[in-house]
């Protein structure tokens, strides 16, 4: 019997963005564990990644990095098609939406910290937005707006800095 | 792509912004106000909106019992119930608009009212 080898041709990109992905998924799983004050107040750290190859690259690396995480976490953790993954899947299409118009912005004025608190925003009006239309379709989720846009930005500031601090490393400004 | 980032004139920007909605959500959303009315739910039924600057002890005889309502001082509550939880009871006074006591043994329920109906979650 000859044994058949099935070789998948990679390139350098692929290499960059499975890479990344693993990056981005073992912080996401590290997150899942770590206790949280309310349901989706979480620090979002693995979007770091996400923006740091953005910047580092291109817009297609960070959202193959984006998508890819959601998928491989959820399915990692259970939640494939579950309501928590379409949260996080929709959280994740909307920043990496703002995120594509909001790298157009003059980098002169708008550091990886502006664009980060932008995307968590974008993060987490997707959410709402999906809770509201599907998952909770009742008036009360308002009450929930301001402790979500502040930890939106809280969160968004600090992985932005995070990111900035880790481009100002391996790169030069 | 090379950050070429000079100034964070855009960033504080956003940042201000974000602020200002931040502080603009809690003033809209985290609105309570003290009600002016109490609602008497009775057996499915609204049994009486009274108000609350008006002393009173309302007393109905459900399923279970004699459920008794303190209306006093801007504020309500349950003075007694025949159930054995005596959750209603455990809660205290209320005195702002959505807040709620529920006896669901009795089939009592008791909400503040104001001008405007604050949401609850019990609608949905």
């Amino acid at each position: 019997m000859t044994r058949s080898i099935i070789k998948i041709k990679t390139t350098l990109l692929d290499h960059q963005i499975a890479k990344l992905s693993a990056i981005a998924i073992g912080l996401s799983l590290i997150e899942s564990v770590l206790p949280s004050p309310m349901p989706g107040v979480k620090p979002g750290i693995a979007n770091i990644i996400t923006l740091y190859a953005m910047y580092r690259f291109n817009f297609k690396i960070a959202m193959w990095v984006g998508i890819l995480r959601v998928f491989a976490t959820s399915l990692i953790l259970g939640q494939f098609l579950s309501p928590t993954f379409m949260l996080s899947l929709t959280g994740s299409v909307l920043s990496l939406l703002t995120l594509y118009f909001a790298i157009k912005l003059p980098s002169k004025f708008f550091s990886p910290i502006g664009l980060s608190v932008l995307s968590s925003f974008a993060h987490i009006g997707g959410q709402l937005f999906l809770v509201r239309i599907w998952l909770i379709p009742h008036a009360s989720i308002y009450y929930l707006i301001p402790i979500y846009s502040a930890a939106a930005l809280l969160f968004g500031f600090i992985n932005g800095w995070i990111t900035y601090r880790l481009l100002k490393h391996h790169n030069s400004i | 792509m090379k950050l070429r980032t000079k100034s964070f004139l855009g960033d504080s920007l956003i940042v201000l912004i974000s602020l200002i909605f931040i502080v603009f959500a809690f003033k809209t959303f985290w609105h309570f106000e003290t009600g002016s009315v109490v609602q008497v739910n009775f057996q499915g039924k609204t049994y009486g909106n009274f108000s609350l600057f008006q002393d009173k002890k309302i007393s109905l005889i459900g399923k279970e019992g004699e459920s008794i309502i303190e209306i006093k001082e801007g504020r309500a509550r349950f003075a007694r119930a025949p159930c054995k939880n005596q959750y209603c009871v455990q809660q205290g006074w209320i005195h702002l608009t959505g807040q709620m006591l529920i006896c669901i043994p009795n089939e009592v329920s008791i909400e503040i009212l104001g001008k405007t109906k604050a949401y609850d979650s019990l609608n949905y």
